[in-house]
């Protein structure tokens, strides 16, 4: 217990945080209102500084991912942070200027309090996500990191089509999870164990008596197709573009993070239980049914993503493609697996995953942030191309923002997006993945194309011809967040070794061995798995060799 | 806690034997076709409360496997799991019933192809 306690600090600090937000969000004290934000900043810290001194997963995964902990809630921290700074003035903006106006403050209509709560929730499920051991926990970890995004989809502008985006997500999600649910049931159907070691050591004890069983292979696959809504992968995907064009762009930014990072932790723990090792000779890959299912997942999510990008004239859809061609590249590394246990960073997929979703999280709040602070005079966001059309003229902070995280997005060498693609190339290369890498190879030229009508547009075009001009939005930290984002994807190219090492060591995976679980037996089991009575039986085993 | 993992033990002595795949298979085949269903209702359906029915109707299957799992191992893990969707079900009701009500005062209509204005 209490070392499971010791993984969870994180957690926790968000979730007292959560409690105070809900209250001081409705606080007819105006000071106290805007104080809101800041709770949830300190929250943010203090979950940050408790993962960096987490101690490794350990036990909690019985060894499976035993030092993902803390570098996947780093992450989640400092991304969450990010998308803080640009959630400000999401929601009460008219009730405030009311307020202003010198009405009285009315805390039904205040939507503050929720909104920043829901945040919460939301990064303290991705981050129990990021703690998982157990199909139960896992359930309900990634159930808790999508629930409180539809509320905030709904809320997150006046308008009727944030209600409409909301519905279809929340639609499409509820469809997901009882997918994935369902697959979760064939997998202990399969193996009589919720517990992800123990199915990890059942699929090997099977795998090595002549293959996983047919009910545990079905299992796998619903549960990876359920789990490809989370990532927004093709047979899942259709979502993306409407929910993103309807919610306010800061809510879009922490879509394409928050549920993507938890789906992603989410299959390589699922993953994880059936390993990379199929197969002998340098390395192995996964079973080969859900290979191909990834495989043909992976191909058409890029294929389809980057082309339907190629159409739209929305910068809000064209980033929902590319937000789902991102997930295509992600596949890449997942399909690629760790690679030799203790091989280098460039060989591991599983690393150049980790690391893809920090860069990713940076380059697209980078991006929404640029599209957060524009907006038309009726208070419409930016969204058309030609709201950005000769920013770096008009809005030069901005537009040098947009330009440097989009070039980041495209893969560009000397940016951060370009460091994160490399691991991803190299590693599926080691796995012999040839085709896929060509078809990756070919994704990324053709999403060149709308990347650099986007650069085009914000740094050749002229303003002159626009009809309906932008201006800038009051909330000035979610120009810092662009600000601050665009100085990572520059400058993390000098530091990201510290990170690319964090990533490296997160991805460390142990397969399991093949032997028998015992099912049935709980009490045994609690002491089985304690490592303190394990280290007391290694210290009695080295007493009685001295003696 | 242990205590009910006692009760459970207890209730089990009824019935000693693991479920065999003859028992277990009818229940794995209603389940099935319960999700089946709630997939296909899900899909062709355009009424939103009836779309909603439908995918609680799959996470209902899911939960029948789980018992029948559940008791075929003769575990808790599968009981326990349960209980856990049934909340996770409930919270969904919630948010679903108030978001189709929200809808429906901005359209008077429950027909998803009301809702059009984002495509492209």
């Amino acid at each position: 217990m209490t070392e499971k306690l010791a993984i969870l600090w994180p957690e926790i600090f968000l979730f007292i945080a959560t409690c105070l937000v809900m209250i001081t969000g409705q606080w007819p004290s105006r000071a106290i209102r805007a104080f809101t934000p800041w709770i949830c900043a300190v929250a943010l810290f203090a979950a940050f500084g408790a993962a960096m001194s987490s101690p490794g997963s350990g036990s909690a995964h019985g060894g499976m991912f035993p030092e993902i902990v803390p570098y996947a809630k780093m992450l989640i921290a400092a991304v969450g942070m990010l998308i803080l700074l640009l959630l400000s003035g999401t929601v009460d903006r008219e009730l405030e200027a009311e307020v202003d106006a010198g009405k009285p403050f009315s805390s039904i209509r205040s939507n503050r309090g929720e909104f920043y709560a829901f945040f919460m929730f939301s990064l303290t499920g991705l981050m129990l996500t990021a703690s998982a051991d157990d199909l139960i926990w896992l359930f309900l970890a990634l159930e808790l990191t999508s629930l409180p995004t539809y509320i905030m989809v709904a809320i997150s502008t006046e308008r009727k089509k944030s209600l409409e985006a909301a519905v279809k997500y929340f639609f499409l999600g509820a469809l997901g999870a009882a997918i994935f649910l369902y697959g979760f049931a064939l997998i202990y159907g399969a193996t009589g164990s919720t517990n992800l070691s123990e199915i990890a050591t059942v699929f090997a004890t099977q795998t090595a008596n002549g293959g996983i069983s047919s009910l545990g292979m079905i299992g796998l696959l619903i549960a990876i197709i359920g789990i490809a809504f989370k990532i927004a992968a093709v047979p899942m995907h259709f979502y993306t573009p409407d929910v993103y064009q309807g919610a306010a762009s800061p809510v879009a930014a922490m879509l394409a993070f928050v549920p993507k990072t938890a789906g992603f932790l989410a299959l390589m723990f699922i993953l994880g239980t059936v390993g990379w090792n199929d197969g002998t000779a340098g390395g192995g890959h996964l079973p080969v049914a859900i290979e191909a299912t990834l495989w043909i997942m992976a191909a058409l999510t890029m294929t389809v993503g980057n082309i339907l990008a190629l159409l739209q004239t929305s910068v809000k859809r064209i980033l929902a493609y590319s937000s789902i061609a991102h997930s295509g590249y992600m596949l890449v590394g997942l399909i690629a697996g760790p690679g030799i246990i203790g091989g280098p960073f460039y060989q591991n997929g599983l690393a150049a995953v980790l690391f893809y979703l920090l860069t990713y999280g940076i380059m697209t709040v980078g991006v929404f942030a640029v599209l957060a602070s524009l907006e038309h005079r009726n208070g419409d966001e930016a969204d058309d191309m030609d709201d950005i059309r000769g920013l770096c003229k008009s809005h030069p902070v901005l537009g040098w923002t947009l330009v440097i995280c989009t070039l980041s997005m495209l893969g560009f060498p000397p940016l951060l997006g370009f460091l994160g693609k490399v691991g991803l190339f190299t590693s599926g290369i080691a796995a012999g993945q040839y085709a896929l890498i060509v078809i990756l190879g070919i994704n990324s030229a053709i999403a060149a194309c709308y990347y650099l009508r986007l650069v085009a547009a914000a740094y050749i075009d002229d303003k002159g011809k626009v009809s309906s001009p932008v201006y800038a939005s009051p909330f000035a930290t979610r120009k810092i967040a662009g600000v601050v984002s665009a100085f990572f994807v520059l400058f993390l190219l000098v530091f990201a070794q510290p990170m690319i090492n964090g990533a490296y060591n997160a991805s460390k995976y142990v397969p399991a061995v093949a032997g028998e679980v015992e099912h049935n037996d709980h009490t045994d089991r609690h002491t089985q798995s304690s490592p303190a009575k394990a280290d007391e039986d290694v210290a009695l085993t080295h007493k009685a060799l001295i003696d | 806690m242990m205590h009910a993992f006692e009760t459970l033990q207890l209730a089990q002595l009824a019935f000693p034997a693991e479920m065999n795949n003859s028992v277990l298979a009818p229940y794995l085949f209603v389940s099935a076709a319960m999700f089946c269903i709630g997939l296909i209702g899900f899909m062709t359906r355009k009424n939103m409360i009836i779309m909603f029915l439908c995918t609680e109707l799959m996470f209902q299957a899911a939960g029948l496997s789980l018992i029948a799992f559940g008791r075929h191992h003769l575990g808790s893990d599968g009981q326990t799991f349960v209980i856990f969707v049934l909340t996770v079900a409930a919270a969904e009701a919630a948010m679903a019933l108030a978001l189709v009500v929200l809808l429906f005062r901005h359209r008077e209509s429950l027909s998803a192809s009301a809702w059009k204005e984002l495509n492209g």
